[in-house]
C-alpha cells in the first residue's frame, strides 16, 4: 500500500500481467481455503504448519494464520518433549527471520516472534539481541525492531548503561538517528535521575505514589552533572551536521524544565461578589476541594469560569449571602485540596474588600529556572557557539530557534530585544511555520510581561505592539484589573480569557478580533475598548451580555458598527452600557 | 556537509483540482474486483477497507452508490460468538475490525445489526492490568487499541456503556506512552509516531483528558512534519505520505493548533497525489492508488476547509452529520 510506483505498460504487457495474477490468485485461494478447512476440522499437524508457512511467507499480515499457527504450536507443546519443542520453536524463529528479511515492518511477524520467545523452553536472548542489531543496522528507524529490542532487554535484564552505550554507538555512526536519541531520553533518567524533590510544604503536595511515567515529570529529568555532559554530546552532533534535526529536537528537551507540580497558586476572596476563587498550577478537577471559613467547613459548589472547561486551572465558589459581606468583620479562609493533601490560607482583614494570597512567578520558577553557576557558564558558551554557527549557516532554522531557547533559559528579560529580532528572521527563513513562530514569540512576550509585573504593578498587564497572535498563561492573571493588548494581531479572546475575574478595563484596539467568547461572566468588567477590530455580527457581541457592570464599549472601526439598526440592538443586548461608541 | 531533507518533488503537471467524480467512480468500482489478486491478499483487513471506502463516499455525498444490504449482511456474518468482529468471513475477531464494523454501522444508522452487549463484553475482556487493551486474545498491547475501544464503545450508546471499562487505568496507560517530544508511541518507551499520536489524542479527547497533552510541544513536533513539498511525514526524516495529511492534521486540530501548518502548500501536495486516470489517491505523487489513501486525502482536504466535501470530525474520522445524529461531540482544544 505504500511506496508502490505506478508503472505504465503496453496492452500486451497488461494482458500478460493479468494472466499471471489470475494464476497466482488461484494458487493463493486454494491454499487459503485449505488452511481454513483444516483449522475447522481441528487439524494441528505438520501439514498445517506447512501450508500456513507458505501463505505467511508472502503475506505476513494475514493475522488469522498466525493465530492458527499458534494453536498448532501450543498443541504440539502438549504432545512433544521439551527438546522437540525447543527444536520446533527454533525452527519457527528461523522461519520468522526469513519473513522479516522480506518484510521487516510486519506487525504480525514481530508479534509472533515475541510470542515464540516467551514459549521457548530455553530462550536465547543474546540471539534476539543479535537479530535486533542486524535489523537496526539495515534500518535504525524500524520502530517494530526497537520495540522488540526493548522487550528483549526487559526480559533478559540487560543493564541500562549497556543500552546507553548502544545508543552512543548508533548516534556516532549514523545520521537520521531520531530513534536512538529517543531511546536515550528514556534511559538517561533511569541511570541518572534528578535529585529527590524538596520536602512537601502545605502548598506543595507530596509526590504521588505512582506518577504517570512521562519524561515531562520531575521524576524523569536528569541530574545536572549528567545533563551538562549530555549537552556536549548533542552539541557535537549538530555542529557536525547542522541539518540533523534529531539532535536539535533532543536538545530542546534538555533545555526544557520539568512540568510544574500540581499546587494551588492563588486564592482570591472578594466581599462584594462573595466569592472565593482558586487558581491551580495545572487544569484540575475540583473534586476534593474543601473550603473552611473561620475554621468551619462550608458547603459550596465549585464552578468553572467557562462552560467549556471541565478541567480548569481556575475554580470559583459562591459563599452564602452575607457570610463575608460585612467589611467590619475579619475572616480567615482555608482552601483544602484533599486529594493532594495541600492547602492555602487567606486572611480577609477589616476594611478590606478583597484579599489574596499568591506565590510570585519568580518564586514558583514559573518562566525561568534558577541556574547553577556551572550550568550558566555551559549554556553561555553554547549560545556563543550557536551564534557562530548561525553566521556560517544563516538559513538554518534549527540554529535560530535554539539560540532563542538558550536566551530564554539564560535571561528572558535581558535578551528580549534580541529574541524578537531572531523571531523575525526565523519567520522569514521558515515561512511554512511562521504562524508557529508568531505564537511562540507571543508566549514568550507574555511570559516577560508577567515577569516584569513582579517588579511593578501586579494588577496591570500591558503588552502593546508586540505582534501578539495568541494569548496564554491567562491563569496567571487572576488578579489583573487593567489589561492593555492594543496594537497586536489577536483574532480572538478565547474561553480561557474568562479566568480574568478581576478585570475592570480591557484595552484591545487595533487588533483583528472577531471572537469574544472569553469575555464571559467577568463580574467587574466596566470598559471594553475594541476600536479597529473585526467584530462583524451582533452574535459576536453576545458574550458581553454576561458582564453585569459593563458601562463603556468602543466599537468604532468594526464591521458591526456599520450594520443597520445596530445601536438599538446593542441597547437591548447590553442594557448596562451607557457609553457606546460606534 | 550534512544530510539532505528527504522529500518528493511535485511535477508542474501534477493534478491541482479536486477530481471528486473520479474518486467516487474508483471507490464504487473497487468492491467489485473480487477476482483480483491484490484485493484478495488484503482480505485480512477487509472490514477496515470497507470502512475507508464508505466513509470517503459519504464525505463526497456518494454513499447511496454502495450496496448497503450486502455490507450489513457481511458484517453480521463476521461477528463471532465472543462478540468480536473479524475482518472477513472465516477470519478471527480483532478489536480493529470490531471498531471498523461499528463505524460502518454508524454511517448506516444500523448499529443494532450487531449484538451490542456482546461487543461491549468482548472489548471489556481485552483490557489488561496496566490499563492497555490487547488487540485480541493473543496479546499485542498498543495505545492504538485504546482509541478503537473508546470509539467503538461510544457508538452503540453514548450513555452508560463506558463504565464497564476502567477508564482511569486506560488514561494512565496512554499518558505513560508520552515521550520527551510531547508525542506518543505504541507502548511506554516507544518512539513518537503520528499514527499513535492521533490515536492517543483521540482517546484523550473522548475521555475528556486533553488538558494532559503538552499542546505547544506536541504541536511543534507535528507542524515540523511538513516538508518543503508541502506534504506531511509521520516522524522526522521520513518521506511525506498523504495519509499523514490525516493523522497529523487531525491531531493538530484536536489540540487546537491546525493553523501551525501551511494549509495552501499541504493542499497542493494532497491534490498532487490524485491519479487523473484511475481516480483515487496514492501515498505520494506518481504511486499506485488505494482506498486507504483516498479516504485520508479527502478527509485531509475536508479538515483544510474544502467546501466540496462534507465536514469531517477530526476525532472519529467520520462525517460530522453522522456524529450529530448520535449526539456525539468530543472535546477539542481551542
Amino acid at each position: 500500500m505504500h511506496g508502490r510506483v505506478k508503472v505504465k505498460s503496453t496492452a500486451q504487457q497488461e494482458e500478460e500481467k493479468r494472466k499471471e495474477r489470475e494464476k497466482k490468485l488461484k494458487i493463493y485461494v486454494a491454499a487459503r481455503d485449505a488452511c481454513f478447512s483444516k483449522r475447522k476440522e481441528g487439524v494441528w499437524d505438520d501439514g498445517a504448519l506447512q501450508i500456513t508457512q507458505q501463505l505467511l511467507s508472502s503475506n505476513p499480515d494475514f493475522g488469522t494464520l498466525w493465530n492458527y499457527r499458534r494453536e498448532i504450536l501450543m498443541h504440539l507443546e502438549t504432545v512433544k518433549d521439551e527438546d522437540e519443542v525447543q527444536k520446533i520453536y527454533e525452527a519457527e524463529l528461523s522461519f520468522l527471520e526469513s519473513c522479516l528479511k522480506v518484510n521487516p515492518k510486519s506487525y504480525g511477524s514481530w508479534h509472533h516472534r515475541g510470542w515464540v520467545s516467551t514459549r521457548l523452553p530455553r530462550p536465547d536472548w543474546a540471539r534476539e539481541l543479535g537479530l535486533c542489531d542486524r535489523c537496526l543496522n539495515l534500518d535504525d528507524r524500524n520502530f517494530h525492531c526497537w520495540d522488540y529490542r526493548r522487550m528483549v532487554v526487559k526480559k533478559s535484564g540487560v543493564p541500562v548503561d549497556r543500552e546507553l552505550a548502544f545508543t552512543d554507538r548508533l548516534i556516532g555512526s549514523n545520521f537520521s538517528n531520531y530513534s536512538s536519541w529517543h531511546y536515550r531520553s528514556t534511559l538517561l533518567p533511569l541511570l541518572h535521575p534528578e535529585s529527590p524533590e524538596p520536602l512537601p510544604s502545605p502548598r506543595r503536595p507530596p509526590p504521588r505514589s505512582s506518577p504517570p511515567a512521562s519524561p515531562q515529570n520531575h521524576s524523569h529529568r536528569v541530574c545536572e552533572a549528567q545533563l551538562l555532559k549530555e549537552y556536549e554530546l548533542v552539541q557535537n552532533a549538530f555542529f557536525t551536521d547542522p541539518n540533523d534535526q534529531s539532535a536539535w529536537f533532543y536538545y530542546r528537551w534538555l533545555l526544557g524544565r520539568a512540568e510544574r507540580e500540581e499546587m494551588i497558586s492563588c486564592v482570591l476572596v472578594s466581599r462584594e461578589e462573595e466569592t472565593v476563587t482558586v487558581a491551580f498550577s495545572r487544569p484540575v478537577d475540583p473534586g476534593g476541594l474543601m473550603l473552611l471559613l473561620d475554621g468551619q467547613p462550608q458547603t459550596v459548589e465549585w464552578r468553572s469560569v467557562h462552560p467549556r472547561f471541565k478541567h480548569s486551572p481556575v475554580w470559583i465558589c459562591d459563599l452564602p449571602p452575607g457570610t463575608i459581606s460585612d467589611v467590619t468583620n475579619e475572616h480567615n479562609l482555608t482552601v483544602h485540596w484533599m486529594e493532594r493533601h495541600a492547602h492555602r490560607d487567606c486572611a480577609l482583614y477589616t476594611g478590606r474588600t478583597e484579599s489574596w494570597c499568591r506565590d510570585s512567578a519568580t518564586d514558583q520558577e514559573l518562566f525561568r529556572s534558577e541556574l547553577s553557576v556551572e550550568k550558566t557558564s555551559v549554556l553561555q558558551s553554547e549560545l556563543q557557539s550557536c551564534k557562530q554557527l548561525q553566521e556560517l549557516e544563516p538559513l538554518n532554522k534549527w540554529c535560530l530557534l535554539t539560540i532563542i531557547l538558550l536566551m530564554r533559559a539564560l535571561d528572558p528579560l535581558g535578551y528580549e530585544k534580541e529574541t524578537l529580532a531572531h523571531f523575525q528572521t526565523l519567520r522569514e527563513v521558515d515561512l511554512m511555520r511562521s504562524a508557529y513562530y508568531s505564537d511562540l514569540c507571543s508566549k514568550f512576550m507574555i511570559e516577560n510581561t508577567v515577569l516584569k509585573m513582579e517588579y511593578a504593578e501586579v494588577r496591570v498587564f500591558s503588552i502593546s505592539d508586540k505582534k501578539l497572535t495568541t494569548l496564554c498563561h491567562l491563569d496567571q492573571l487572576l488578579l489583573v484589573t487593567h489589561m492593555n493588548l492594543s496594537s497586536n494581531q489577536l483574532q480572538r479572546l478565547p474561553p480561557q480569557f474568562s479566568m480574568l475575574q478581576c478585570l475592570e478595563v480591557l484595552e484591545a484596539e487595533n487588533n483583528s478580533i472577531e471572537d469574544l467568547e472569553g469575555v464571559f461572566h467577568l463580574p467587574r468588567l466596566e470598559e471594553v475598548l475594541l476600536k479597529n477590530n473585526k467584530i462583524s455580527t451582533l452574535a459576536d457581541l453576545r458574550p458581553l451580555a454576561s458582564c453585569p457592570k459593563l458601562k463603556r464599549l468602543d466599537l468604532r472601526g468594526n464591521p458591526v458598527s456599520g450594520l443597520e439598526e445596530v445601536e438599538a440592538a446593542l441597547t437591548e443586548l447590553l442594557p448596562s452600557v451607557v457609553d457606546l461608541l460606534l | 556537509m550534512g544530510t539532505q531533507v528527504k522529500d518528493v518533488i511535485i511535477k508542474p503537471d501534477a493534478p491541482s483540482t479536486l477530481l471528486l467524480d473520479k474518486h467516487a467512480d474508483y471507490i464504487a468500482a473497487y468492491g467489485s474486483k473480487k477476482d483480483d489478486y491484490e484485493y484478495t491478499l488484503s482480505e485480512y483487513l477487509r472490514m477496515s477497507g470497507i470502512y475507508w471506502g464508505l466513509t470517503v463516499m459519504d464525505l463526497m455525498g456518494q454513499l447511496p452508490r454502495m450496496n448497503r444490504q450486502e455490507i450489513v449482511d457481511f458484517i453480521k456474518s463476521c461477528q463471532h460468538e465472543c462478540g468480536g468482529v473479524s475482518a472477513s468471513i472465516g477470519h478471527d475477531p480483532h478489536l480493529l475490525y470490531t471498531l471498523s464494523a461499528v463505524q460502518i454501522l454508524c454511517l448506516y444508522d444500523n448499529v443494532d445489526a450487531l449484538d451490542v452487549d456482546k461487543v461491549v463484553e468482548y472489548i471489556k475482556g481485552l483490557q489488561q492490568e496496566d490499563g492497555s487493551f490487547a488487540g485480541d486474545k493473543w496479546g499485542e498491547h498498543s495505545s492504538q487499541r485504546l482509541y478503537s475501544i473508546y470509539d467503538s464503545r461510544l457508538h452503540p450508546s453514548p450513555q452508560g456503556k463506558i463504565d464497564s471499562i476502567n477508564v482511569d487505568k486506560a488514561v494512565e496507560f496512554v499518558l505513560s506512552c508520552m515521550n520527551f517530544d510531547g508525542g506518543f508511541g505504541c507502548r511506554p518507551g516507544s518512539e513518537s509516531h503520528a499514527g499513535q499520536i492521533y490515536c492517543c489524542s483521540g482517546f484523550l479527547s473522548l475521555t475528556g483528558q486533553l488538558h494532559q497533552v503538552n499542546a505547544d510541544l506536541l504541536g511543534w513536533w507535528l507542524c515540523e512534519r511538513q516538508l518543503p513539498s508541502g506534504g506531511l511525514n509521520g516522524r522526522p526524516e521520513k518521506l511525506p505520505d498523504v495519509c499523514y495529511s490525516w493523522w497529523v492534521l487531525a491531531s493538530l486540530k484536536i489540540i487546537g493548533r491546525i493553523h501551525w501548518i501551511d494549509k495552501a502548500k499541504l493542499r497542493s501536495f494532497i491534490l498532487a497525489c490524485q491519479d487523473e486516470e484511475t481516480g483515487g489517491f496514492a501515498d505520494r505523487p506518481g504511486d499506485m492508488v488505494d482506498p486507504f489513501h483516498t479516504l485520508f486525502g479527502v478527509a485531509g482536504l475536508s479538515l483544510l476547509g474544502d467546501e466540496q466535501v462534507k465536514a469531517v470530525n477530526p476525532v472519529l474520522c467520520m462525517p460530522e452529520d453522522v456524529l450529530q445524529r448520535i449526539d456525539l461531540q468530543p472535546d477539542i482544544l481551542s
